[in-house]
């Protein structure tokens, strides 16, 4: 229960009987307001441009269909359909990847099983242009590979193509997935099995068995999959453009990339995007409506690892090892090795030389002006405002989410979430233009635009849905009688959520921190449209030279930052051991590892 | 054992202030960024710029004119554009410094451009063909685009075309690579020019050019021309061997010629066409801002700018040729200007149909006829 559209299912009390009567608190009220500067007017002030170019100036018409076809149409349109066949692809083996790799970790005795959990983390906060970036150092013609003796010649033209593209969104897409089908089957006892098997049932059938049990996890991890799929830019610009396999967020950024820009194709493809993940969620509330999948209860027991056999327990270990070398040694490899390589992808005759000579550029730049250091101090800056700022949201909105479970407020607000999710951060970025810049909003309200402040808020914009699914499972967990029993002995508010649930969530609320200031380090999309002048993020810098001709100092940037990345997650768990009670850290694990 | 817990909780404590303190840094950073927007009486003003010596232009510009600031916007000349139109009538930009007219001349069709800002100064032959009538605008330097970069290692110089004509040849078939414009800002112009020239355009409607321009396209096509996105890639794809030549920016081949790619030349066809850099103020800007904005301009074109241009990115876009009198170009690998048999775009004319031209390029050349 972390990620996906989940049943909620928070260990209160029976609702009382008889008609609820509807209330408007105002931190509800407060609520909205605040999701709606962050999210909904900007996204709005975008999407209106599909059918209302002059309303922010960007055409003559108040109000026309024309875009809607010119967006469906072609080379558009074939990029729409692309998108939905790749992502119900993608989140149909990341699924079953993910939830093959869950129960191997949860289930059985193999080995590695926390460095695994832990892998997947990794895995969460690695973005896709990395794993792009590293590939293609990998595979490319006297590439990476061949500088490790491989030949990895026949696999580069499958890899750019439909193939790569899918292979890199699956693994984007696993983690989502895998913590999702993780909480599933962790609060599924081993009654079920056990029955399966006094039945006679081997591991298949028994395997079969379980699956429908935990059904709703399933098709949550689907639903957040199918709209993270959605939504990637980094591989529909990298690997979807160079094999000419249009996606619909290539084609977006390239309707505004334009001149002059088509805000009003781009405002119909982003509506699209938006509308793709009602589906799955009415797939999955249709499913969750048919019968009852209600298997949590004070009485659920502790699962029971299956004993594999030693060579069963090797395979088994060696299969989930290829899974993560695949998804992220290779990337990693590739990105490594490709930055200590000269002139990567040139033939020479006098064959591979090593070098250290792109790290020495890191700080003293070709390009005058252009060192890594003073925007990499202000990415880590970002992040660490961006990550408390939604860390803080996230929990006040997953417990407003679980608070009224299957009701209109909750389907509308999991519904807004997931939206939320499958909005490309390029569509973020314009709308926050649109919105902060107009003439009433700087006047009147705040004249932010350009400024860091609002490049913040757009990040968290921009991390809070994902981040409030992924606390909305571990707030659920939590009875609320302990704050209850605590508010009767005379705590305060704050006292008695601080002695009961927060050490509770400690751990989670520190990994969805390292989470999204991982994510924040190596945000784009956004920071390249709204960052303030001279105040370049780390991204847009290294951006600059992978996109230029000194892609070896763009490559050893990217290494750097993936470095800084783990030190920082290393710092802050030591942090977390030194500085938090024993008690936390033994029971702060709730939803952590799920 | 209490002793152990009094150490732990010490410790505790000192983390808990080194954290306290970590805040407290971080927290003064974001009421700075908060307190630096538009608190000065003259604010100073954003350049947005697309070029490589940019940032090196206004540090240099600021460290000899205290009183205000140019902060930059340094980006490819697409999201700037695509920031500026977002902007609308509420912008946040001084000034515009980026390659190629054709944006410009639009920009000023929609009346976003100060009128009369070119400096005075000496311009060369190219340079007075790139002023507009209306001086809307500044050309800051030159290169061109649509030369033909080849690498040298697989191709010798006697095997190349020597027209553009010739390379819709069968015996270039899949040797040749070339940008995508909608991902390039170099390459509208240079599409443009070819249109211009194969179309023989004179004046009026450009259908005709360009319906010619697009046969031309076609056959290139049918040869097996390879499109990528922009510069680096298609040196990446001469670099691998997948094509052995490229009709690109002059800047970019010499780039690549200097750093990473030793064997890369250049030879320039029976014409190729000028890519001015180009700077212009924005005429809805504030008037302290638009005076601050004609300061910038001025120097740039002063030789105490025109040097940083040639210094701030030496291996880049620093690699052009000057459009002012006497100045020369920084690297003794830049031909003479003369060698390019550079032709002239009249922005005016070739600017509002860039839209139209990009689309029917990438539906028909860059996306193999999806």
């Amino acid at each position: 229960m972390a990620l996906g559209t989940l049943e909620l299912t928070p260990a209160t009390s029976p609702p009382a009987s008889g008609p609820k009567k509807r209330r408007t608190s105002l931190g509800g009220v407060l609520i909205w307001i605040v999701l709606t500067l962050l999210i909904i007017a900007p996204v709005m002030c975008f999407i209106l441009l599909a059918v209302s170019p002059r309303i922010f100036s960007q055409g003559s018409q108040w109000f026309t269909f024309t875009f809607i076809r010119q967006a469906f149409a072609g080379y558009s349109g074939r990029a729409i359909f692309n998108s939905f066949w790749v992502a119900t692809v993608v989140s149909l083996f990341a699924v079953a990847i993910a939830t093959t790799i869950a129960w191997l970790v949860h289930r059985t005795n193999i080995l590695g099983r926390r460095f695994w959990t832990i892998a997947m983390w990794l895995l969460l906060m690695m973005p896709t242009w990395m794993m792009t970036l590293g590939w293609t150092d990998l595979l490319q013609p006297f590439g990476a590979a061949k500088a490790l003796g491989i030949n990895t010649h026949f696999i580069y033209g499958e890899f750019f193509g439909p193939t790569g593209i899918i292979v890199v969104l699956i693994a984007a897409a696993l983690p989502f997935a895998y913590f999702v089908v993780s909480a599933g089957l962790q609060g599924l006892g081993p009654e079920y099995e056990d029955a399966a098997r006094i039945h006679g049932a081997g591991w298949r059938r028994t395997f079969q068995t379980i699956l429908p049990i935990i059904a709703p996890a399933i098709l949550s991890a689907f639903a957040i999959s199918f709209a993270e799929t959605l939504s990637d830019f980094g591989v529909a610009f990298t690997l979807g453009y160079h094999s000419h396999f249009p996606l619909a967020t290539y084609t977006l950024f390239s309707a505004i990339s334009n001149f002059p820009a088509n805000f009003s194709v781009a405002a119909v493809i982003a509506a699209v995007l938006i509308l793709m993940v009602i589906p799955p969620i009415l797939l999955q509330s249709r499913v969750m409506r048919s019968r009852s999948y209600a298997v949590l209860s004070g009485r659920t027991r502790a699962p029971r690892r299956r004993e594999f056999r030693p060579l069963a327990r090797i395979v088994a270990t060696l299969g989930v090892a290829f899974v993560f070398f695949v998804t992220l040694g290779v990337p990693i490899l590739g990105a490594v090795v490709g930055s200590f390589v000269e002139n990567l992808g040139i033939f020479s005759t006098t064959g591979i030389h090593w070098t250290l000579t792109y790290y020495s550029q890191v700080f003293h730049p070709n390009i005058s002006g252009k060192a890594l250091g003073a925007p990499l101090l202000l990415s880590n800056q970002l992040g660490f405002f961006v990550a408390t700022g939604t860390g803080v949201l996230a929990v006040i909105l997953a417990r407003r989410l679980i608070a009224s479970p299957g009701s209109w407020s909750q389907r509308i607000t999991d519904i807004f979430l997931l939206g939320s999710v499958a909005i490309p951060g390029v569509v973020l970025g314009v709308g926050y233009i649109f919105f902060y810049n107009l003439p009433f909003i700087t006047n009147n309200v705040a004249n932010i635009y350009k400024t860091l402040p609002l490049l913040m808020l757009a990040l968290i914009a921009n991390a809070v849905p994902g981040q409030t699914r992924f606390m909305a499972g571990p707030v659920s967990q939590i009875q609320p009688s302990l704050a209850e029993a605590a508010r009767v002995h005379g705590a305060s508010r704050f006292r008695a959520w601080s002695a009961t649930s927060l050490p509770l969530m400690s751990r989670v609320l520190l990994w969805g921190w390292l989470l999204t200031f991982t994510k924040t380090l190596s945000e784009l999309a956004i920071s390249q449209i709204l960052y303030p002048p001279s105040q370049e993020p780390a991204p847009v810098a290294i951006q600059s030279y992978l996109s230029g001709f000194e892609s070896g100092t763009g490559t050893a940037m990217t290494v750097l930052m993936l470095l800084e990345m783990l030190g920082v997650i290393v710092i802050a768990l030591a942090i977390y051991r030194v500085a938090t009670p024993k008690g936390w850290r033994r029971i702060g694990w709730t939803g952590a590892q799920t | 054992m209490n002793l152990h817990l009094s150490k732990k909780s010490g410790l505790r404590k000192r983390v808990a202030l080194v954290a306290l303190a970590g805040t407290t840094a971080s927290l003064s950073f974001v009421i700075s960024a908060t307190a630096g927007a538009g608190a000065a009486s003259n604010p100073g003003f954003a350049l947005y710029a697309a070029e490589g010596y940019d940032t090196a232009a206004a540090k240099a510009f600021n460290a000899t004119h205290p009183g205000f600031t140019v902060t930059v916007n340094d980006n490819s000349t697409g999201p700037l554009l695509e920031q500026i139109q977002a902007e609308g009538n509420n912008p946040k930009w001084g000034v515009l410094w980026a390659d190629g007219s054709a944006a410009f001349a639009q920009l000023d069709n929609e009346g976003y451009l100060v009128k009369h800002s070119v400096p005075n100064v000496k311009f060369n032959a190219l340079g007075k063909e790139n002023v507009p009538a209306d001086d809307s605008f500044t050309p800051t330097g030159l290169t061109v685009t649509g030369a033909l970069c080849y690498d040298s290692s697989q191709v010798s110089a006697s095997q190349l075309p020597s027209t553009w004509a010739q390379l819709t040849d069968s015996k270039y078939k899949g040797m040749i690579g070339m940008n995508d414009p909608s991902q390039s800002g170099p390459t509208y112009p240079m599409i443009a020019g070819v249109m211009d020239e194969v179309g023989h355009y004179k004046k009026g409607s450009t259908a005709s050019a360009v319906a010619a321009g697009e046969t031309f396209y076609k056959n290139l096509y049918s040869n097996g021309i390879v499109v990528n996105s922009t510069n680096g890639p298609t040196i990446t794809a001469m670099e691998s061997d997948s094509i052995q030549m490229a009709t690109i920016q002059s800047s970019a081949c010499y780039g690549a010629e200097l750093t990473s790619y030793p064997t890369m030349r250049v030879k320039y066809l029976n014409y190729s066409i000028a890519l001015p850099s180009v700077i212009g103020i924005d005429a809805k800007a504030s008037p302290v801002v638009r005076a601050d904005a004609q300061k910038f301009v001025n120097w740039v074109m002063s030789p105490a700018g025109q040097h940083v241009m040639q210094t701030g990115d030496p291996t880049g876009d620093s690699l052009f040729w000057p459009v002012i009198n006497g100045e020369k170009p920084a690297n003794s690998i830049i031909p003479s200007l003369a060698s390019t048999h550079a032709i002239s775009l009249d922005p005016y004319v070739w600017g509002p149909p860039e839209a139209k031209i990009n689309a029917w390029f990438d539906a028909n050349i860059a996306n193999d006829g999806l």
